[in-house]
């Protein structure tokens, strides 16, 4: 059988198998070390096994996700959330649409220092959600400005799906997180005038919250020294900011956790249970993690024999579409499989194949890395799949999914047009890490 | 075994990964602090985490194949009767024993050959393959659970109850 015969076997039983629900990680590794068994031998495969994955859960750069991951844990067990969002709303929630705004303002701020979209969706429908009801918000637009709302947790340092990104293309994950910032920053500001502009065209859809004195607005920036301290030490550190110690992304990583541990216990808001379960969370979370980076490694052996990702190449870079042409079918490829697949799966399946074609086409890695995390993360709020929907029905159980995603569409379409802007302008995510 | 005792082990098992997750954030804070404010470095600090980190995966994949928190794709899972998604859950939790058992064997082979190479700690010279042991027994818990996962499923299906959010992102 020729490689390309094997090649192809593989892939379609790696989706049978997936769509069987056999973990991903699990589904990559036992069709790679078959395919490379096929091809090479038995005895080489089943060493590629134990050495790929003992290499890959020893290796101290991949260190980076456990704790950055333990970090968001320990921030989210802390609550800081709360106070970041009476602080944005002290100052902004008089205004039409002010608690959305508050919302947005809120979320930037804890996914600085969380890293997770699924935990900052989860924390706001808790934080964010009772009070926009409360003052008479409408279901759609309350869930759907956290389900986007939450997206940012993967776009603004620390975020592991830029991590994963970086260790799988080998590029220089401290570039990457900077490379988030503009464009995070930039997504704030797209969500906010989104709302005011709902709030300008339907002035009936979104009432005014209360108005806070200059006294309150500043004895409210005074609680949110916390999340701001950690996350200037952390990325300033990874940045080499004068007079800040100068980190690895897993050093940042570890100083992060630690840091938001004794931050928590230090104030008070970290109890013993929020410790505990905070560790198991992170625990849990890095093992799924790494069950799918050690099967992409393995599969990885497998697409280099079949010289996959080259054929790939010669495929797309021949169909005569130019290079933004071959980039728009790669993008609209991610957007169908948001639908089918979670982010990080997607980020991990694909990019081995991806990769080479948009190094080929001279487009840059770091500048890729966030418009295909930007990319991949609208499909955790378009359906059907949509993870950070389901993580907002399972926190608020009296909205249906249909509600969520009726409010989440003016989002979507503000995602759209920053990924058009960022592909039109790369200096917005190539600026800061070209001065690292 | 009895579910309570059972229920115990497979927690034991989250907790061993859970403490190192603790003991690396601990090393790497230490680490930097002590290099930083008194120039001075933790001999094999560096080896150590890696090695620590190695374990706590191992361990951690342990819980997390039990507990059915791997990232999957849930779209034929999610559009199906509770016939057809025990049936898959089986299927899926079947290959994955496998898949695990036969890692676990390559990885002992693998915990030979560092023991016979010698490998040892940059710093203080210690050899690595017990860290690596540490790490394989983990794999070994993991092949535990999965078969007890795979015979809940089948006879005691109502004790395997999920939750369909992954906190993964």
């Amino acid at each position: 059988m020729s490689t390309d015969a094997v090649a192809i076997i593989g892939f379609l039983a790696l989706f049978v198998l997936m769509l069987l629900r056999v973990p991903v990680g699990m589904a990559m590794g036992l069709v790679g070390v078959s395919g490379f068994g096929y091809l090479v031998g038995g005895a080489p495969a089943l060493k590629l096994v134990g050495q790929t994955s003992m290499r890959t859960v020893t290796d101290y750069t991949f260190g980076v996700i456990p704790m950055f991951l333990l970090m968001g844990a320990f921030v989210t067990a802390s609550g800081m959330s709360r106070e970041l969002f009476r602080t944005a709303n002290s100052f902004v929630g008089h205004m039409r649409g002010g608690l959305g705004i508050a919302t947005v303002a809120a979320c930037g701020g804890f996914a600085a220092i969380c890293g997770s979209s699924v935990a900052t969706a989860a924390t706001f429908s808790t934080v964010a959600y009772p009070e926009m009801r409360r003052f008479g918000y409408p279901q759609s637009f309350a869930t759907g400005v956290i389900a986007a709302c939450g997206t940012l947790g993967a776009m603004l340092p620390p975020s592991t799906v830029l991590a994963v990104y970086g260790i799988i293309t080998e590029q220089d994950i401290g570039k990457l997180f900077i490379a988030g910032i503009v464009p995070g920053l930039l997504a704030i500001t797209m969500y906010m005038i989104t709302i005011a502009i709902i709030g300008w065209i339907r002035p009936g859809f979104l009432p005014k919250g209360e108005r806070h004195s200059w006294r309150q607005r500043f004895a409210g920036l005074k609680d949110i020294w916390a999340p701001l301290l950690l996350f200037v030490f952390v990325i300033g550190g990874l940045y080499g900011l004068p007079f800040l110690p100068r980190f690895t992304p897993t050093e940042a990583g570890g100083v992060g956790a630690s840091g938001a541990f004794l931050i928590g216990v230090l104030s008070g808001r970290l109890t013993k249970d929020g410790i505990l379960g905070a560790l198991l969370q992170a625990t849990r979370t890095a093992a799924a993690v790494f069950t799918v980076l050690i099967g992409a490694l393995i599969f990885g052996y497998f697409l280099t024999i079949t010289q996959t990702p080259q054929k790939v190449t010669e495929l797309l870079t021949g169909l005569g579409l130019g290079r933004y042409g071959v980039l728009a079918l790669i993008m609209l490829m991610y957007l169908v499989l948001g639908c089918l697949m979670d982010a990080m799966a997607m980020i991990i399946l694909t990019i081995p194949i991806i990769f080479p074609v948009i190094t080929h086409l001279g487009f840059d890695p770091i500048w890729f890395g966030v418009i295909i995390v930007m990319t991949v993360e609208l499909g955790l709020i378009h359906p059907p799949v949509g993870m950070n929907v389901f993580v907002i029905k399972s926190v608020i159980k009296d909205v249906s999914f249909t509600t969520i995603f009726k409010g989440v569409i003016p989002f979507i379409i503000t995602d759209l047009i920053r990924l058009v802007i960022l592909i039109t302008f790369p200096i917005i995510a190539l600026w800061l890490p070209s001065h690292m | 075994m009895k579910r309570v005792y059972m229920d115990r082990f497979i927690d034991s098992i989250e907790w061993v990964a859970a403490g190192f997750v603790g003991i690396v954030a601990a090393n790497i804070f230490i680490s930097v602090v002590l290099r930083n404010l008194f120039t001075y470095s933790i001999p094999d600090s560096y080896d150590f985490g890696r090695l620590m980190l190695g374990i706590l995966i191992f361990w951690g994949i342990a819980a997390t194949s039990y507990r059915g928190t791997h990232i999957t794709v849930d779209l034929v899972w999610g559009n199906v009767g509770p016939k057809y998604q025990r049936m898959i859950d089986v299927f899926a939790t079947l290959v994955l024993l496998f898949v695990v058992s036969v890692q676990t064997y390559t990885l002992f082979d693998k915990v030979m050959t560092t023991r016979t190479d010698n490998v040892l700690t940059f710093d203080l010279r210690l050899p690595t393959w017990p860290f690596f042991m540490v790490a394989w027994l983990g794999d070994v818990s993991a092949v535990l659970l999965i078969a007890i996962r795979t015979y809940r499923l089948i006879v005691r299906p109502e004790l395997m109850a999920e939750t369909k959010i992954k906190p993964v992102e």
